[in-house]
């Protein structure tokens, strides 16, 4: 049941980091206690092997390979991160959405990009909260030191206090602290991860290794029973470091095959006709063979079977295909390299 | 199990994909979980915990079919050799007709195109004597009895066993072959099959001299294999050993001495020294430079302290990249140094600073054009073709130069010139060169001959050498290694 409350938070939802730290301000994360037995051994029973895994995804109209399944499946049971690289929009953030889905647990996701650092990936001390004590608290301080003599022993009666604005209630968890702090374990997305400064990655090390961080004030925070299942993508703008690698199980996802691209479609869009569908997707994989700046993807497949189903389309014709060009391929002057080639693709689709 | 994999593993860094002691031992506890049984599966399996990159994974794909190929035989054997007992059954029922005898010697071409010549040889020399059907005798040497048990699972794993009892795997150049497939089957007992053969063979009983003529069939079978076997092994083993020894030569060896044939070779040194470089110097520095206060950031910024201002911060400014003028003597003798460096020049083009490039035998003139338009060889040659050729004129390229871009270099400006120096005698017009020492960043000579000829002849080294600042040697791909690292350090 607590799963549940889990979900409806707002930071499962793909909110953009900045905004997730004001929402985790405002609201108290209640950590829940009770551990729920059932959800562990349902994961288990659905990590038991490669198919159960991949039958799993389907049902969440996840169509993945064995590669991919076998890749959640040695991350779960070998406790170590995958790192996912391919072309955008292959469905590298969508695995760890749908696997966070499958096992039900919580997604925390950390967005890179550049200039990211330790304050917004780990934690922040609150600092307009210890402000606002100390300005609350310089009344009692009187009483605190009362009878004091002299500085050393004021200084003493201090530290008796111990370091009560250096500890984890002052303490703003950012995703990957917070990923370590959940009990019955979440999944944790590092997104874009090529995105982030070198410095960044070098962050990430311990937490991937050892699933811990190191927090100066505090001492060495580790993961509580269950450790998080951790996913970077990474879209290759620059090469991850091999230290980063040597962590990480390396996953890399492929455009699809003919096949593989129908089955995503039919999950995806159930209610495109077979002809159609087929049609289409023949028509993508010919582009994908042709020289252009982007290629589409399959979430650009998708986003065209979901126009043509809107504008009640029986089958490819060029015409059509014309008028529709612009929701798979992005870029203008790949448009109009094309042009010319729609009527002998169309052709080559529809008879294919 | 654990030493299939670690020679897998060893097949795999021979094929250049680097893999480390902690991955290693990650692909262990993965097997660990996954088990051998279901290849597809271990194939996955190990894909992820094993290569790190799309090439890797490429070459991964190619060695892990190659070296579980021989499993995977095993297997297509099984009903090879399933088929056999059937034959043999015939064979026992019928008491073995000719007919399946031949078959038998088939079967053994068909594994081989050469055991099948071989085998139909000894068909002829045979085929004098007629020995007809007949029930066989029993072999005796332990080889004779597996091969005529038809057993190939058995068999396969004797061959594998013999190869690393005499170490099959140090196997570095292709001569060694022969060698190797003669030890292995020395292992294996040859030396007892052949003598069981020779004494059946000379044999007063017919069933004992078909024997002979049987065991021979299938020695020449087993002896193909072998070789197979071998073959397979060195393309897994030393081939890339053989490979990196001819790359490491070519990577010494003086670049006009290297042959033509070997350019597409050189290229991909060439590339694969400049990714290096890359990977080294793709660290991005932070460009920006501390100047102006931000106010409105810094406001921003330090709400949180309750408006007490400690963090600061800047208006950015980007650093405009830097410039190489890269200058080349394409004439004869050193047109093959040109061709390396501006190889190398533009393999770095993701890190490198703009690079303009200019080439001169006696005038002088800009290819930077040149290299944005065509693909690098083209260009090269392109450049070779227009530039090259005439008598070399150090003095006029340098007043060229300077009439070209003298006012667009600046204090970041790197200045590269690759000559021998060699003048013809001309005027020198070191002045010039002084001219760009004193307003670009750095001026490096390279010069691909030796320092102790530097001087002598109509070399004029000592003329210029006042007015740069470094000045090498430079004639082989390490040293233009050396050269291109230090400039990418000290340009960025």
């Amino acid at each position: 049941m607590c799963q549940l409350s889990w979900r409806s938070e707002p930071l499962i939802s793909p909110v953009p980091e900045q905004f997730q730290s004001h929402i985790g301000n405002k609201q108290e994360i209640s950590i829940p206690t009770s551990t729920d037995a059932n959800t562990l051994t349902e994961i288990q029973k659905l990590a038991e092997s490669v198919d159960s895994l991949k039958q799993s995804f389907e049902d969440h109209s996840y169509i993945c390979s064995n590669q991919i399944a076998t890749a959640v499946y040695l991350a779960y049971h070998l406790r170590k991160p995958v790192l996912i690289e391919g072309p955008p929009g292959v469905g590298k953030t969508e695995l760890a959405k749908t696997t966070a889905d499958m096992f039900q647990l919580p997604l925390i996701r950390l967005q890179c990009y550049e200039g990211l650092d330790e304050a917004k990936a780990i934690y922040e001390w609150k600092y307009g909260k210890q402000l606002l004590y100390t300005q609350v608290l310089k009344e009692t301080l009187d009483e605190v030191l009362q009878g004091a003599q002299g500085f050393a022993e004021s200084v003493n009666r201090l530290h008796e206090f111990g370091d009560i604005f250096f500890s984890q209630e002052f303490m703003e968890p950012r995703p990957l602290l917070k990923a370590l702090q959940e009990e019955d374990g979440c999944v944790l997305l590092i997104d874009e991860v090529d995105k982030s400064d070198h410095e960044f990655e070098s962050l990430l090390l311990e937490i991937l290794s050892d699933f811990q961080v190191s927090i100066p004030e505090i001492g060495t925070v580790k993961a509580r029973r269950e450790p998080p299942m951790v996913f970077l993508t990474s879209n290759n703008t620059r090469e991850i470091s091999d230290a980063l690698k040597r962590r990480c199980l390396h996953l890399y996802i492929p455009f699809p095959d003919m096949d593989l691209e129908q089955r995503i479609i039919h999950a995806r869009v159930p209610e495109i006709p077979e002809l159609l569908r087929k049609q289409l997707v023949a028509f993508i994989q010919e582009l994908r063979d042709m020289d252009l700046k982007k290629v589409p993807a399959i979430s650009e497949t998708i986003d065209w079977a979901r126009t043509l189903l809107l504008l009640h389309t029986e089958s490819l014709d060029p015409d059509l295909v014309r008028e529709t060009l612009n929701v798979i391929l992005k870029f203008q002057e790949d448009i109009d390299n094309i042009n010319t080639d729609i009527p002998s693709i169309t052709n080559k689709a529809v008879n294919a | 199990m654990d030493r299939t994999l670690t020679s897998f593993i060893a097949a795999l860094r021979t094929a250049e994909v680097r893999i480390s002691p902690a991955e290693t031992l990650d692909a262990l506890s993965a097997v660990e979980l996954t088990g051998y049984h279901d290849r597809e599966f271990l194939k996955n399996t190990l894909a992820l915990v094993l290569p790190k990159t799309i090439d890797e994974k490429e070459t991964f794909d190619n060695t892990f079919e190659e070296f579980f190929k021989f499993n995977d035989i095993t297997g297509q054997r099984k009903t090879d050799s399933e088929a056999d007992e059937s034959d043999q059954d015939s064979e026992n029922s019928g008491e073995g007709t000719g007919q399946s005898q031949g078959l038998g010697a088939n079967r053994g071409g068909r594994s081989s195109k050469a055991g099948a010549e071989e085998a139909g040889v000894i068909d002829d020399e045979d085929s004098t004597e007629n020995l007809g059907p007949g029930p066989l005798a029993e072999p005796s040497s332990a080889l004779g009895v597996l091969l005529m048990q038809n057993d190939r699972i058995e068999l396969n794993v004797q061959v594998a066993g013999a190869a690393k009892v005499v170490k099959l795997e140090d196997i570095q150049v292709f001569t060694q072959k022969g060698l190797y497939t003669r030890r292995i089957l020395e292992e294996m007992g040859l030396a007892e099959l052949q003598r069981e053969i020779n004494s059946a063979r000379t044999s007063e009983d017919l069933p004992v001299r078909r024997l002979g003529r049987e065991l021979k069939h299938r020695q020449d079978w087993l002896r193909e294999q072998v070789r197979d076997y071998v073959e397979k092994q060195f393309l897994l083993y030393a081939d890339a050993h053989g490979f990196r020894l001819r790359e490491e030569l070519l990577r010494k060896v003086k670049l006009s001495n290297i042959e033509h044939r070997n350019f597409r070779l050189v290229q991909e040194i060439v590339y694969r020294m400049a990714k290096k470089l890359v990977a080294l110097h793709s660290r991005r520095k932070k460009v920006y430079k501390r100047g102006v206060l931000n106010v409105s950031r810094t406001l921003r910024k330090n709400m949180s302290y309750d408006g007490n201002i400690f963090d600061l911060h800047w208006k950015s400014i980007k650093v405009d990249r830097p410039c190489v003028y890269a200058i080349c003597d394409v004439s004869g003798s050193v047109s093959n140094y040109a061709r390396f460096m501006l190889m190398f020049l533009y393999s770095l083009e993701e890190v490198m600073p703009k690079v303009r490039s200019f080439a001169f035998s006696s005038d002088l003139g800009e290819v930077t054009e040149l290299f944005e338009r065509n693909s690098l060889e083209d260009a090269i040659a392109k450049t070779l073709r227009d530039y090259g050729g005439g008598s070399t004129d150090y003095g006029q390229a340098l007043i060229d130069f300077r009439k070209k871009c003298l006012s667009d270099i600046d204090n970041r400006t790197t200045v590269i010139i690759l000559g021998d120096a060699r003048n013809n005698y001309g005027e020198a017009h070191q002045q010039v060169l002084k001219e760009l020492y004193e307003v670009s960043k750095r001026v490096i000579w390279l010069n691909p001959e030796s320092r102790s000829t530097w001087n002598t002849g109509d070399a004029i080294m000592r003329k210029y050498t006042p007015y740069v600042h470094q000045a090498e040697e430079c004639n082989s791909l390490i040293h233009l290694e050396r050269v291109v690292g230090n400039l990418l350090r000290t340009v960025q």
